[in-house]
């Protein structure tokens, strides 16, 4: 009687485990089938790019010049130092731009510039070498946005041209020919050493970093302690102060 | 090894692996820079493997480590029974997404590579309160009677009033 129910015992803790192992198996093959079969989230390069039309929203009626975000006679100017294959860099662009641009760059209360930085790998040169050609025709901000929004996984080769004509295309005004030539002009060539010389004099060591201060003068490196826009806005509102 | 050293060993286990998932959650949430020596810490958490339906892989984990955590507190067939479950299915998962950063990402999470090795200790020792079954002296999640209780539940008797 007793052999008999320690049996039954031991017969529902086998059943219990090689259970739980099914079900552990069939959950993880699930979790694979997801990320297999699930949706890119614009890490690929497609033939349609994610994130125009809020790109389009976000910079509408915003002037640009060279890669200047804002009104020129702006009180205020932030500069943001990044990468464009940096994921945190892309959280920053996607998360806490668009507050900023609504609250301080639409006001005309601050201007922001993009000092482009290519550390991560050869696709980091080759997206910022496009979106600094698109500087050129004054649509930096939105090459720049809608490779933030389709941004793939570093050094993977996701910048691709067809990737660029895409985005060139989805850009209002653009001529992407001209941006894809231009990318190795001079003008680019001084743009991307500019930037690495105030980075390297400003003591840039992440990306992203900012430095804010008023325009014209001398800009302080504000450490943010978080990708959200709060975490910026208080150095911005003290040199509206100033 | 006793069933107490077993169950404190996954209730510490599952609190460490609970607190690395927290800190991952709320980074997540937070959009905060996570500290990170083995340099892919930002890949694999900004990819889009670090969500499943919207939720961050890292609040999954989270849920699981508390399931973990109060299966090291409970006693009982049912809280062993889960335990191993959770511990199989955590494990089994990790390894989808250890894959993830070796095989697709090219990139490691030293977070997430802590609550690999931490699934992998907690594989066994929930196995092992498993197939050891309840200890002696234990036989189900309700208090052991008192002795006189017992004698008394025996003999039918109820317990009578003291003066």
């Amino acid at each position: 009687m007793r052999a008999r129910k320690a049996d039954t015992l031991d017969m529902g803790r086998r059943t219990l485990v090689f259970g739980s192992v099914g079900v552990a198996v069939v959950v993880a093959g699930v979790l694979a089938a997801v990320f297999a079969f699930g949706s890119s989230g614009g890490t690929q390069a497609s033939s349609t790019v994610t994130g125009a039309d809020r790109v389009a929203t976000l910079l509408d009626g915003i002037p640009q010049q060279g890669t200047a975000l804002g009104d020129p006679s702006a009180p205020v100017t932030l500069v943001e130092f990044a990468d464009p294959q940096c994921p945190y860099c892309g959280v920053w662009e996607r998360d806490a731009l668009p507050d900023i641009v609504d609250g301080y760059v639409r006001t005309g209360k601050v201007r922001v510039v993009f000092d482009g930085l290519a550390f991560v790998g050869p696709d980091s040169l080759t997206a910022l070498r496009t979106a600094l050609a698109a500087a050129q025709q004054n649509r930096f901000w939105n090459v720049l946005e809608l490779l933030y929004e389709n941004q793939g996984t570093e050094n993977t080769g996701w910048v691709t041209d067809s990737l660029l004509r895409d985005i060139g295309a989805a850009v209002p005004g653009l001529d992407t020919d001209r941006m894809l030539a231009d990318r190795s002009s001079a003008a680019v060539d001084g743009l991307i050493t500019q930037a690495n010389t105030t980075a390297r004099n400003a003591g840039v060591t992440a990306t992203p970093s900012f430095a804010v201060g008023r325009t014209g003068g001398q800009l302080q490196l504000v450490r943010v302690n978080s990708l959200t826009a709060s975490a910026i806005t208080p150095a911005l509102d003290a040199a509206l102060k100033q | 090894m006793t069933d107490r050293r077993l169950r404190g060993a996954v209730l510490l286990l599952s609190l460490v692996g609970a607190g690395v998932a927290a800190y991952l959650t709320v980074a997540h949430f937070g959009h905060v820079r996570i500290a990170c020596a083995t340099g892919g810490c930002e890949t694999v958490q900004t990819s889009r493997y670090a969500e499943v339906a919207g939720v961050p892989v890292a609040a999954i984990g989270l849920a699981a480590y508390l399931v973990l955590a109060w299966s090291g507190v409970a006693r009982g067939e049912l809280a062993r029974g889960i335990g191993f479950a959770a511990a199989v299915t955590g494990f089994a998962v990790s390894m989808v997404l250890l894959y993830v950063q070796a095989g697709i990402l090219h990139a490691f999470c030293q977070w997430c590579l802590a609550s690999d090795a931490i699934l992998v200790l907690l594989l066994p020792a929930t196995l092992l309160r498993v197939w050891r079954g309840a200890p002696p002296g234990a036989g189900s999640s309700r208090p052991a009677r008192r002795p006189r209780a017992r004698a008394r539940a025996r003999r039918g008797a109820r317990p009578q009033p003291r003066h």
